[in-house]
């Protein structure tokens, strides 16, 4: 693995839901420090966040307001730190998901997360489409991801920067600024998820314009 | 699109990697971590990691741990002990991305849903060793008694209810057995709307090809055979390039760790 431009300290949020141990060893396996931690101040002195998650959206807001999450999130976010949510991290970044009832998200991106219409859900490789000509994505057009979701995020085209295809396309990543969501796993994704995660993290964590 | 899928799969007992032959003979392979490891250079779609030893004592939470502190860029899918809500959050905490429950469903099959609570139904993943019995129908078997009956009411219904998104459907008598899976398992599989795992003497290039085909079938899983020939991924990837697959992907030699 070839060392980063910038070494950065990368916070991983551990709010109890999902695999952890995989986005951390991501990171470290791209040359950067990584912090797991639910600790405001240790997450607030990193260069990025990560909200992974696995799993419901109810549970996992509610587990985010256990632990005093939301609000922290939501002032990093608008304060301009970065934040990559991955897979359900990405969806929890809406205002409002319908799964299992209806439940606020962080809001940080609009838009609302509903079941998949064309199939029940998405499990397995599929091909990313970069739209709007996003730096962070736009190498990664055509790659296979690994995707595992039932649920999916609209949002206005303008935050859309990704889709995929079922035979309709649907929203794979969405971007307002430093806030950033992938549906798919790039821990998960082999090394065509490295090389877009390690893209994400020294362009959201540089540039302010990237 | 979508693409269909080549799952590595590595049977543990006791701790150690084993051929499985026909739920019965097991030989030993190695360690565990050490075919993971090849499987996710090698770049499988999914690795599934079945421990059938765990019985009581709950998922192999220290094996996923160090298959998880691996690195590994493999979507894992871990089957073992699960028996309980807390056991599958606790195997995906570990980290496995999705969960396939076996005895489980013998024994309280109406009681599983409720892990599609907190993982949600695509991290599910029904494991179901079956043969076609005289009839033509197909029966399930319970490895512990080793009888075979035809599904259950309350089985059924859990299949057919959008809890679980996949079904691994194991031949169990030609598991292990090269070139022997029967795909008549896959026609006469009674919930249609459920995408379908082929395993069990899954390993050539024909065979799979043939149960790929069928829309249902959503991927093939494959035992050891993967480990039997320099390159065996990528021949296969390289002999079924008219199915939706990934094509063959050789990793390049900076991403391979010297010897040491």
């Amino acid at each position: 693995m070839n060392a980063p431009a910038r070494r950065l300290t990368i916070g991983v949020v551990d709010y109890g839901a999902g695999n952890l141990a995989s986005v951390a060893r991501a990171v470290t396996g791209l040359g950067h420090r990584c912090r797991v931690s639910r600790d405001t101040d240790t997450l607030a002195a990193t260069d990025a966040l990560v909200l992974p998650g696995v799993g419901a959206f109810p549970a996992a807001m509610a587990a985010l307001h256990r632990h005093r999450l939301v609000e922290f999130l939501q002032r990093q976010a608008r304060a301009g730190q970065p934040l990559v949510g991955i897979c359900l991290g990405m969806q929890l970044l809406a205002e409002t998901s319908s799964e299992h009832r209806v439940t606020a998200g962080l809001g940080l991106i609009p838009g609302h997360v509903h079941p998949l219409e064309e199939a029940g859900w998405h499990i397995g490789w599929n091909r990313l489409e970069v739209r709007q000509g996003d730096p962070l994505l736009g190498p990664s057009d055509g790659e296979a991801l690994y995707f595992n979701h039932a649920y999916v995020f609209s949002t206005p085209a303008e935050y859309v920067v990704g889709v995929a295809r079922l035979q309709k396309p649907f929203t794979a990543a969405v971007r307002r600024g430093r806030v950033i969501g992938l549906q798919f796993h790039p821990e998960k994704s082999q090394l065509g998820g490295q090389d877009l995660l390690r893209r994400v993290f020294d362009g959201l964590s540089g540039d302010a314009t990237c | 699109m979508l693409t269909k899928r080549l799952m590595g799969v590595i049977t543990v007992k006791e701790g150690w990697a084993v051929q499985s032959v026909g739920y019965r003979l097991h030989r030993p392979l190695g360690r565990p971590e050490t075919l993971a490891e090849n499987l996710d250079r090698w770049g499988v779609d999914e690795i599934l990691v079945q421990c059938i030893d765990r019985g009581e004592r709950g998922p192999d939470l220290a094996l996923l741990s160090r298959l998880c502190r691996q690195g590994l860029s493999t979507p894992l899918v871990y089957a073992g002990g699960v028996r309980s809500v807390d056991d599958g959050v606790r195997a995906v905490q570990a980290g496995a991305e999705r969960i396939a429950v076996d005895a489980w469903l013998h024994d309280s099959a109406d009681t599983v849903e409720a892990l599609a609570e907190p993982l949600g139904a695509q991290a599910l993943v029904a494991v179901l060793p079956v043969s076609l019995a005289a009839d033509g129908r197909v029966a399930w078997l319970d490895h512990r008694s080793r009888q075979s009956r035809p599904f259950s009411a309350e089985v059924m219904a859990l299949l057919r209810s959008g809890h679980i998104s996949e079904a691994l459907l194991v031949d169990w008598q030609h598991e292990g057995i090269h070139g022997a899976f029967d795909h008549r398992l896959l026609d006469a599989w009674p919930v249609p709307e459920l995408p379908l795992i082929g395993f069990g003497g899954l390993d050539e290039p024909e065979a799979i090809r043939k149960a790929l085909s069928r829309d249902r079938v959503v991927a093939a899983a494959i035992g050891n055979a993967l480990s039997h020939r320099e390159h065996a991924l990528q021949r296969l990837r390289a002999a079924l390039t008219d199915l939706p697959l990934r094509p063959p992907q050789y990793a390049p030699l900076s991403t391979i760790a010297p010897w040491s």
